[in-house]
């Protein structure tokens, strides 16, 4: 190919400067990959050193028994007894469901006015807007996890701290999305109801709400998913729901964790198809 | 009748809709807290224990927070942080790595749409499965280590990554591809020249959004033993250590803070 180059048109000075036949050069700008590259190694490098292993830990063999004992009744149980427990996991369930729901409600709720005042195009004023987003924002950094850690701290265990837990974790997202969507509306409508002497509250209740409404239940929709997921986490802390029936097998009934873990992965599948179904409806 | 009376008339009667949705909502909201186990009572300490937790989050303790003086380097909160970022950083990467061949599986574009339809599905059930419940599995065969984090969230973000990638080649310009051909370029030379620019910036936008949720996550994997801040986090939570939950808190906080900061600068610079 460089020959070719020589004979005809232009000969190849270095690797990175063509000068053609009529003598101008063009240099080859310098590819960015290589530094981007570099610093990708650096840092896998940096953060490798803080991955410490023992390997003697490393059994593989360990999964597949693991496997066994998860998915297969233990000792003298058999497979009956194996999906009469499913069917007794209706309790936690429910509550898993409960605390969910409830959750998701009352923090989808709250971060309705919160939405409105961090919206720049409704709250004009930085002073409004500013503290409104760095609340959200600071809500949003601290897992849901370490919300019911605390929760559970304060009021004990049961479904209340999880519904807290879920509540606050809610609230935190639905705001953020929320008022990311008040400020793409079309503000035209809510002008011409001001103009023609709405107040402020009519003109967002004919003019900005038909507009959010069905995007705010879309996201409710999938943010109760999310929550429903996180709600097995949840369990791990002393909330109640199908998370704690893991936790308290973990230790010895391999089976029954075996058999909340398939309630649990039937329960979010069903509700995330029930989820997609739903939000491609309201689309 | 003025005319704007009749057309008012004419509106759909939504009410009736509205307050049967409303109902229902309402009643499913009350027995969500039908709970009869929901101690109410509870609530009357929380004014003192918020006092307490104030307190004490105020007067966090600097050397468990740097890991000097009593205690080592490795118990510190800091190392533990580093070690945090450090499962969510190198399982994104093993993720993304992972990702990208489950995403050809995926795309209409490479398999067509029957074996797409399959992709797809797959890594949907990747991308429910809970992440906690995976550690779980995994310890048993990598042991009580950040190793198992890493591996952990490197599998769990194939579902989420592999789904993006896969929307992301769908999506890709055709054409010049096309004109690549035209000119006779090699199928290396078209992958080169004519897909890996159209691709990448996105898919490490996508791999960045993806690091941010990760870093999240990888705060709460020490609950199971998988490494980072989660097990001195539980640990101390059990024994009221507000001053230590503090100290985590404080450095989840700033470090969720600074890794959305970084990602979503790099996002909108390749965009």
């Amino acid at each position: 190919m460089v020959a070719h180059l020589n004979t005809t048109k232009y000969w190849v000075n270095d690797m990175t400067r063509f000068v053609l036949t009529n003598g101008k050069s063009i240099t080859k700008p310098f590819n960015k990959i290589w530094i981007i590259l570099g610093i990708l190694i650096v840092l896998v490098v940096f953060f490798s050193y803080f991955i410490q292993y023992d390997p003697r830990y490393i059994v593989l063999s360990e999964l597949s028994v693991l496997f066994e004992k998860l998915f297969t009744p233990r000792g003298t149980r058999t497979w009956s007894d194996y999906f009469a427990y499913m069917l007794t996991l209706k309790d936690p369930l429910i509550s898993t469901l409960q605390m969910s729901f409830a959750g998701t409600i009352m923090g989808s709720i709250l971060a309705i006015p919160v939405a409105i005042f961090a919206a720049k195009n409704i709250a004009k004023y930085p002073i409004i807007y500013v503290p409104m987003r760095f609340l959200m924002n600071l809500i949003r950094t601290i897992p849901a996890l370490i919300l019911a850690l605390i929760a559970v701290m304060f009021v004990g265990i049961g479904v209340l701290p999880g519904i807290i837990a879920i509540t606050i974790f809610t609230f935190g997202i639905m705001a953020k999305m929320l008022y990311e969507v008040i400020e793409t509306i079309d503000m035209n409508s809510y002008e011409a109801l001001e103009s023609t002497g709405a107040n402020k509250i009519q003109a967002f209740r004919y003019a900005v709400f038909p507009q959010i409404f069905p995007i705010y239940i879309s996201y409710l929709v999938y943010i109760f998913e999310i929550n429903v997921r996180s709600s097995a986490i949840l369990g791990y802390v002393g909330t109640e729901g199908i998370g704690s029936v893991i936790k308290d097998n973990i230790l010895y009934n391999y089976d029954r964790v075996g058999a909340a873990i398939i309630v649990m992965f039937v329960l979010i599948l069903t509700i995330q198809f029930i989820s997609n179904l739903i939000r491609r409806k309201l689309q | 009748m003025t005319k704007t009376e009749q057309i008012l008339k004419k509106k759909p009667k939504k009410w009736i809709t509205n307050l049967i949705f409303t109902f229902a909502i309402i009643i499913a909201i009350v027995y969500s807290f039908s709970d009869s186990r929901i101690n109410w009572k509870r609530f009357n300490s929380v004014g003192s224990y918020l006092n307490a937790m104030l307190e004490s989050f105020a007067d966090i303790d600097v050397d468990f927070l740097l890991g000097t003086g009593l205690y080592r380097f490795e118990e510190g909160v800091l190392f533990l942080t580093l070690e945090t970022l450090a499962i969510g950083f190198l399982g994104t990467l093993i993720g993304a790595i992972l990702a990208i061949p489950f995403s050809f599986l995926a795309s209409t574009n490479i398999v067509g749409p029957k074996f797409a339809k399959l992709g797809e599905t797959f890594l949907i059930i990747i991308r429910v499965f809970p992440e906690i419940i995976l550690a779980l599995i995994l310890v048993k065969g990598f042991g009580m280590n950040a190793l198992t984090g890493v591996l952990t969230i490197g599998l769990h973000s194939i579902g989420m990554l592999g789904k993006m990638f896969a929307e992301t080649i769908d999506n890709m310009d055709r054409s010049s591809i096309e004109a690549l051909d035209a000119v006779g370029a090699n199928v290396w030379q078209k992958i080169r020249y004519g897909i890996i620019p159209q691709i990448v910036p996105e898919l490490s936008s996508v791999a960045l959004y993806r690091l941010d949720i990760n870093v999240r996550s990888a705060t709460i994997l020490g609950i199971i033993g998988a490494g980072g801040l989660g097990a001195t986090m539980v640990l101390a939570a059990s024994n009221w250590n507000w001053s230590v939950l503090g100290a985590i808190m404080l450095s989840i906080i700033v470090m969720v803070l600074v890794v959305d900061g970084i990602s979503s600068y790099l996002r909108n610079k390749l965009v």
